[in-house]
This record gives C-alpha cells, structure tokens and sequence, in this order.
C-alpha cells in the first residue's frame, strides 16, 4: 500500500513517542483522537464505553511504541487495530457482567447498521468519501455483517444467529463484502 | 492432511486471500485459526496478506463521523503515565538519553569490559593485530537484524541485512555512527536495502562512536544532513575481535 503525508507525520510522530516525548504524544492525541473515538463508539455504541476504550488504547501507543515498525503496518491501521483490540475486550467483560437485566449491547447492534453514525459527507476527506461511495452499494445487511464481526468479535454463527440468516449465507455475504472493500480501496489508490 | 492444506494453500492464491481476510476479520476460528497461524510463521508472504486485509478493515474507521473525545479522556491518559516523565527537548534520535535506552547503558557496560579484554589481550604477547570489529545491530525486540563488520586492513564496511528484513520500496535503510556527544554521521545507504559492502569510513570506528544506528529514511537516504530523519530501526555498537 502506498504511504501518505498523513502516514509520515504519524510515523515520527510515533517514533517521538517511542523516545517518550509528551509533547509529541499529545500531538499525536489530537491528529488522531477523534478518528479513533468515532470508530469506538461504532463498536460500544456508549460514550463511557467508547471513552474507556480510547484512553486504554492510548496508554498502551505510548507503551508499545518503541516496538511500532511501519514496515509490518501504517501508524493509523495500528492505532485503529489497538482501539479495536481494547473494545473487544470491554465489549467481552461488559457482557460477562450483564445478566438479563444488565446492559445489553446487542439489541441496539440487531437494529443498527455499523454504520449508524456516519459521518455526513462534508464531514469526511475527499479519500473517505471516495471510499464511502463505494461502500455503499454493498447492501446495509452485508456491511452489518462485517461490522458485527470486526467490531463486536462475532463468529459466522454468531452473526447469522443475530440476523436470523443461514450461516451460509452469512459467509457469503462476508466474503463478498470483504471483496468489494478490496476493490474500493484498489480504485481510491489508483485514482 | 496438514501437508496437503498447505500445499493448496501454497498453491491457491484465492484461498490464500481468503483466510487471510477471515484471519484479520476474527471470523477464522478454532483449530482453522490454530492451523492458519502455524502457515504464519513460516510464510512471510501470508503475513503481508494479512497485512493488507488489516489495513483495509481500518480503513472502514475512515467512515466513523469523527468526534472528539471530552478533555476527560486526556486528562485520564496522563493520569495513567509517570506524572513525572515530562520528555527533555534533546532530539528524539538520541535516544541512549532517554529512559527507554536503559539497555544500552548496560550495553556500553559490556564495551567496556570488551576493552578490557582487549587490555588485556595487548599485554600478552603474540596478539593478533586489531583489524576487526563487529557489531549486531537489533530492533526494539532484540532480535538481531543487521552484522556490521569492520575491516581495517582492507577498507571495507561489510554490512549483512537479515533474510526478514522487508522494507517498503519507496524507503531505504541509512547507517549512522553515533558518537558520544550525540553526533550522527552518516556511513551510507544500503542499495537495494539487502547485504552490501561499503566503503570503510574511519569516522565509523573512531572510538568515539558510541552505537551504530539503521534508521527508515527516503528512496535518496536522510534529507536533513545533520542526522536521521526517519525513525531508527536498529541499534547496536562495535565490540572489538
């Protein structure tokens, strides 16, 4: 994948953190904060929750950033796939805890697409944009069937049972989800 | 069986895909998820696949309306790291300053007693003539990446890259000597990023080099002169053969 000027910003910015300059963190905190906390409340549709998750995140950027390396994964992909990790396992502990009564997540993830709080164009760079429009001629189901695996950590069984589907169908739908995904980001790279 | 799953796996750049973007999205479970990660290890191309699918799932975090979080969130993170551990505005590259760069502290312990050994060594007779020096330069992990080895008799810098060292082709490795006052010199830029021998520098060796430093820069190596600009990879300093 090619690199960005965002990418290289992110990446001495890392490289700063990985030196523990607090400066540079707090820098990086608000280059990327936002982007992050968005992406968290999709996953724990709960501001506390969502708060929780991007805190824990960043505690462990600041601890695990000597050990970043681009060449494995670009600065963002790897802060969204530890704000990703630390849902998951808020997502697992508050269900654990939830009982009948409890919080229940889940019936707010059987009516909400994944994308329930899209952002409104004007709010999103040309290249976002790019990429939304692509994604939206997979079908609403399709993209929640993504989401409820990348973000909630469902299996296939899980998703359809959730969906009322065939398992089948669910992989079906996942896969070629994940195949236009794929070539979304192929034509916004090309262009 | 598992040599059969991973002959077509091998053979099935579709199937490849495809598991890889199950492995990445979680959906991959149980022994099918054991099996894949044993493939993982020893496939570097596999893991570039899963690379790639980790990317493009992050990317649907692009679609998230952006929302800042409340100053509280902040407030929490500092919370959470030493109150106290306010960076020195030294350049992020002298890293042996800094508290993370402890190990190196040791490190330059164990040169130390390398030079004694080498007092040593001068004092008795029939020691071989000083024409060599080595250095293994490692990431943040420890593991070993790069061996740097002087030789004074012939002028040569000979320096061997590690088999899974992958750099991205628009980036190339720089190697820096780094002396004590935290002065970078460049010794050059590895062509192509594999194994190469350079032309041996005496700056490189001179005994106030303090650690030798591989740092990611631009196609035409560091554009600032004066040091790295690109993070530094791998370190390591010369122990004397």
């Amino acid at each position: 994948m090619q690199h960005t000027d965002q990418d290289d910003q992110l990446y001495r910015l890392l490289a700063a953190v990985a030196m523990q300059d607090r400066q540079a963190f707090r820098t990086l905190y608000d280059a990327t904060s936002a982007q992050l906390f968005g992406f968290a409340l999709r996953a724990l549709h709960r501001d506390d929750l969502a708060e929780e998750a991007v805190r824990d995140a960043f505690v462990s950027i600041w601890h695990a950033a000597p050990g970043y390396q681009m060449h494995l994964a670009p600065p963002l992909t790897w802060m969204v796939t530890i704000v990703r990790n630390k849902a998951l396992h808020i997502r697992r502990r508050t269900h654990a805890g939830a009982g009948d009564g409890g919080l229940d997540i889940e019936a707010a993830d059987g009516l909400a697409d994944p994308s329930s709080r899209p952002a409104a164009p004007a709010q999103l760079s040309p290249d976002a944009r790019a990429l939304a429009r692509c994604m939206e001629t997979l079908a609403s189901r399709q993209r929640q069937a993504i989401g409820m695996a990348y973000l909630h950590g469902l299996s296939h069984a899980e998703v359809a049972e959730r969906l009322d589907l065939p398992v089948g169908t669910v992989k079906t739908w996942i896969r070629r989800g994940l195949v236009r995904l794929r070539d979304c980001l192929a034509q916004r790279e090309a262009s | 069986m598992i040599l059969r799953d991973l002959r077509t796996l091998r053979d099935s750049p579709q199937l490849r895909d495809r598991l890889a973007a199950e492995y990445a999205l979680g959906t991959l479970r149980g022994g099918a998820r054991r099996r894949f990660e044993a493939w993982l290890r020893n496939d570097p191309a596999l893991r570039g696949v899963v690379a790639g699918w980790h990317e493009r799932l992050a990317a649907l975090a692009e679609l998230d309306l952006p929302l800042t979080p409340p100053a509280r969130v902040w407030a929490a993170i500092e919370r959470r790291l030493d109150p106290a551990a306010i960076a020195p505005r030294t350049p992020w590259w002298q890293f042996w300053r800094s508290d993370v760069a402890r190990p190196w502290g040791v490190l330059a312990l164990g040169t130390s007693a390398a030079w004694l050994v080498l007092a040593l060594s001068k004092t008795m007779p029939d020691a071989a003539p000083q024409t060599r020096q080595i250095a293994a330069l490692s990431d943040a992990q420890s593991h070993t990446a790069l061996v740097v080895t002087a030789d004074t008799t012939r002028g040569r810098l000979d320096v061997r890259v590690a088999e899974e060292v992958h750099v991205p082709t628009d980036r190339t490795l720089q190697l820096w000597a780094i002396t004590r006052t935290g002065r970078p010199r460049s010794l050059g830029i590895l062509p192509g990023n594999r194994s190469t021998e350079l032309a041996l520098d005496a700056r490189a060796i001179d005994p106030d080099v303090a650690l030798l430093a591989i740092s990611l820069e631009p196609k035409s190596g560091s554009p600032d002169p004066a040091g790295p600009t690109g993070p530094v990879l791998y370190r390591g300093s010369w122990a004397r053969l």
